[in-house]
C-alpha cells in the first residue's frame, strides 16, 4: 500500500494507492474521492477480527462513528482520497509495537491490521479537562493515519512534558498521562486561564495540535442559528 | 507458577533502533532480561537493519523498575546507565521479575506503586480544594449580584414599575374581563381599597380587574395592576381568604418583587442601566421580558416575603393573617391532586412550610381582635353562574 499527503498543511489530505486485495479502514465521512473498482463494508468491526457490537458502542463514546469503513481495492492501482473534518493536518505513523492512544476525533484511518479499540481515562480527567472520558486505542502493526486541527507537531518525550489540554492528538502507550495543574498554585493556574494542563511522563512520542476544537466549538457554539 | 521460559511481548528503546524504539520478545533468566526484536517488527524492517539488530540485556542485579505508560501498568526496567529501556505491559511480568531478583525487583517496584499512590492523593486534594475555591467564587458573586440588583432597584422609580406592568398587561387576554360594575369586580375592589392604605407603598397604583376563567389563579404586576380569575373566586370560602390571596399579590408588587425577576432574568447589566437611567434601552429589554409567566413566577425567598408582608397588610388592616394560609389549605385538600388547574397553588410551592411561617409571625403580632369583611361572597358567586 502506498500513500502520499497532499495540500498540506492546511487542508490536508491522504491518497492512498492500493493494489488488488489490499484494503483500508476509515472513520465513517472520511472519504472524499475512489475509484471504481473499490468495495465499501460498513462494519462495527475491525478488520483485524476483534470488535463487534461493543466495539462499536464503546467507539462511540471517544466521539468516533460507531460504524468503520473498510475500503478494499478489487483491482490493480485504484485511489482512495480521505480527508479530516476540521481543517487540519494529516500525518501518517507507522505502528511497529505496542499501542497508540488517540484522542477521539483524531483518528483518520488505519491498516486493516491494526485493532482499534476504546480506552477508560478516567471521570477526572474528562470533568477538569475537558478531554473525552475514552480514548481510541490502536495496536498492531501497521499504518496509522492522524489528522489535527491546525498543525500538527510530533513531540519525542523523555521525562515530563507539559500540554495543555485540547491540543492532544495521539500518544504512545509507554508515555504516562496525568492531569495536574500549570501554575504552581491551583487557584493561579485558573485565574491565569491555563487552567488544568495535561502533563506527560516517560519516554515516547506525542503527537500535538496547534488550535483546540473546543475553543473553536465555544467561539462558533453561540453565533450560530439554532436549527 | 511461574514458567521460567516465558516469553513476553514489550519494546526496548535504545538509541541504535531506528525510530528509538521496537517491538522485542522479552524473556527473563535467573540473572538477565533478555530482549530480541519480535518477529512482527522485523518483518517491517530493512534486511540491513535486521542483520545489525542486536539483542538487549540487562543484568537483574542493576536493573532499576518503574511504572508508567498510558496505562499506569507498563514495567519499565532500565540499565544502570539509563540509555536502555526495555517495557513491558503483560501481566506476570511483574512477578516474574521479582521472583527471579529474589524478591529485590517486587520491592522495588512497590516503592514505586506507592509513592505514585501518593502523588495522585496529594494532586485529588488540592482539586477539591480548587473546585470548592471555584464554587465559593461563584456563589458569592452570584449573591453579590442579587445584592446589587436590589439596591439598583431600590433606586428605581416607581414609574418603571408601572411601565412594565402595563407593558405585560397588554399581553393579556381581556376579552373575558368582567365589567367594573360586575358584582365580583366590586367585590375585589373592595378588598383591595381595604387593604390599600396599608401597604408598603400606599401611593401605589392598585388596580384590580377579574377575568372569566375557570383556572384558580390571581397574579400582581409590577406597579400594581392585579388580575384575578372567576376561578379563583369560586373556591374561596370567604371574603378573607380572596383578601389573603390579594395581601400576598399586593406584596409582590410592592415589594417590587416582579423587577427583581427582569434584573436577575436581565442580569446586572440591565440593573446598572435602571441606575443610569438608559429607560430607552430598558423598555426594550423589559418588553421581551414583559411575560406574565417571567414576571409573576418568584423565587421561593420571595414568596415568603410576600407571605410575611402580606400577613403584616392584613393584620394592620384588622383581617386575619392566617387567611392566607386557610385558601391554601383548603385548595390542597379538596384539589391537590388535580394538576393544572390550580396554577395558582402549583405556583406557589411548598405550602406547609408556608402556613407554618406565617403561624410563627402571626405569633409575633400584638394580639387583636379581628373584624371580618362586610363582603358578601354568595351574591358574587351567585353572579358568576
Ligand atoms: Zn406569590
Amino acid at each position: 500500500m502506498q500513500y502520499d499527503l497532499v495540500c498540506r498543511p492546511a487542508s490536508t489530505a491522504v491518497r492512498f494507492a492500493l493494489d488488488a486485495g489490499e484494503s483500508i479502514t476509515c472513520e465513517v465521512g472520511a472519504m472524499i474521492a475512489m475509484s471504481s473498482g473499490i468495495t465499501v463494508e460498513t462494519t462495527s468491526k475491525s478488520r483485524g477480527g476483534g470488535g463487534g457490537i461493543m466495539k462499536g458502542i464503546k467507539r462511540m463514546f471517544t466521539g468516533e462513528n460507531f460504524f468503520l469503513n473498510h475500503f478494499t481495492s478489487q483491482q490493480s492501482q485504484q485511489t482512495l482520497l480521505i480527508g479530516p473534518t476540521l481543517l487540519g493536518d494529516c500525518i501518517h505513523h507507522p505502528l511497529r509495537s505496542g499501542s497508540m492512544v488517540v484522542q477521539g476525533s483524531s483518528w483518520l484511518a488505519s491498516s486493516s491490521s491494526i485493532d482499534i479499540d476504546a480506552t477508560w481515562r478516567g471521570f477526572t480527567s474528562a470533568i477538569f479537562s475537558g478531554e473525552s472520558m475514552f480514548w481510541v486505542k490502536c495496536s498492531g502493526t501497521g499504518d496509522l493515519f492522524l489528522s489535527s486541527y491546525g498543525a500538527i507537531y510530533p513531540i519525542q518525550v523523555d521525562g515530563e512534558y507539559t500540554v495543555d489540554t485540547g491540543h492532544i492528538v495521539a500518544f504512545e502507550d509507554t508515555l504516562q498521562f496525568k492531569i495536574g495543574k500549570a501554575g504552581k498554585s491551583l487557584i493561579g493556574s485558573f485565574l491565569g486561564g491555563e487552567g488544568l494542563v495535561c502533563k506527560f511522563q516517560g519516554q515516547g512520542k506525542l503527537y500535538c495540535q496547534s488550535h483546540n476544537p473546543p475553543s473553536l466549538g465555544k467561539l462558533l457554539g453561540p453565533k450560530l442559528k439554532p436549527r | 507458577m511461574l514458567d521460567p521460559n516465558q516469553q513476553f511481548r514489550g519494546g526496548v528503546f535504545h538509541s541504535s533502533i531506528p525510530d528509538g524504539r521496537i517491538g522485542a520478545d522479552i524473556r527473563i533468566t535467573p540473572s538477565e532480561i533478555i530482549a530480541e526484536p519480535s518477529a512482527e517488527a522485523l518483518t517491517v524492517m530493512d534486511p540491513s537493519q535486521v542483520a545489525r539488530m542486536p539483542r538487549w540485556v540487562i543484568p537483574l542485579s542493576e536493573c532499576q523498575v518503574d511504572l508508567g505508560g498510558a496505562s499506569g501498568r507498563m514495567v519499565f526496567c532500565r540499565n544502570k546507565e539509563r540509555d536502555l529501556t526495555i517495557f513491558c505491559e503483560e501481566r506476570g511480568f511483574a512477578a516474574m521479575l521479582g521472583d527471579r531478583s529474589g524478591g529485590m525487583l517486587s520491592e522495588q517496584l512497590h516503592v514505586v506503586k506507592k509513592r505514585q499512590a501518593g502523588e495522585n492523593h496529594r494532586f485529588r486534594f488540592w482539586l477539591t480544594v480548587g473546585v470548592v475555591a471555584t464554587l465559593l467564587f461563584g456563589v458569592i458573586g452570584y449573591y453579590s449580584v442579587l445584592a446589587a440588583a436590589r439596591l439598583a432597584i431600590a433606586a428605581v422609580p416607581i414609574s418603571m414599575d408601572e411601565k412594565i406592568g402595563s407593558m405585560a398587561m397588554q399581553t393579556i387576554e381581556k376579552e373575558q374581563k368582567l365589567a367594573a360594575d360586575h358584582p365580583a369586580t366590586k367585590f375585589v375592589t373592595e378588598i383591595v381599597d381595604r387593604l390599600k392604605p396599608h401597604a408598603a407603598i400606599p401611593e401605589m397604583n392598585f388596580k384590580v380587574i377579574v377575568i372569566e376563567s375557570s383556572e384558580v389563579n390571581a397574579f400582581a404586576l409590577p406597579g400594581g395592576q392585579m388580575v384575578v380569575y372567576t376561578g379563583l373566586l369560586k373556591k374561596a370560602e370567604s371574603g378573607e381568604q380572596v383578601a389573603g390571596v390579594l395581601a400576598h399579590e399586593m406584596s409582590h408588587a410592592t415589594l417590587r418583587h416582579g423587577l427583581q425577576r427582569v434584573s436577575q432574568s436581565l442580569g446586572i447589566v440591565a440593573a446598572i442601566q435602571f441606575l443610569i437611567g438608559d429607560a430607552g434601552g430598558l423598555l426594550a429589554l423589559g418588553s421581551q421580558a414583559a411575560q406574565t409567566s417571567i414576571l409573576t413566577s418568584y423565587s421561593r425567598q420571595s414568596e415568603t416575603e410576600a407571605d410575611l408582608e402580606g400577613a403584616r397588610m392584613l393584620h394592620e388592616a384588622g383581617l386575619d393573617p392566617e387567611s392566607i394560609s386557610a385558601f391554601f389549605d383548603k385548595l390542597k385538600k379538596e384539589d391537590g391532586d388535580i394538576p393544572g388547574v390550580l396554577v395558582w397553588v402549583s405556583s406557589h410551592p411548598l405550602h406547609e412550610q408556608r402556613i407554618e411561617s406565617i403561624a410563627k409571625f402571626k405569633s409575633t403580632l400584638a394580639k387583636k381582635e379581628y373584624t371580618p369583611l362586610d363582603l358578601d361572597l354568595a351574591t358574587v358567586k351567585e353572579s358568576l353562574k
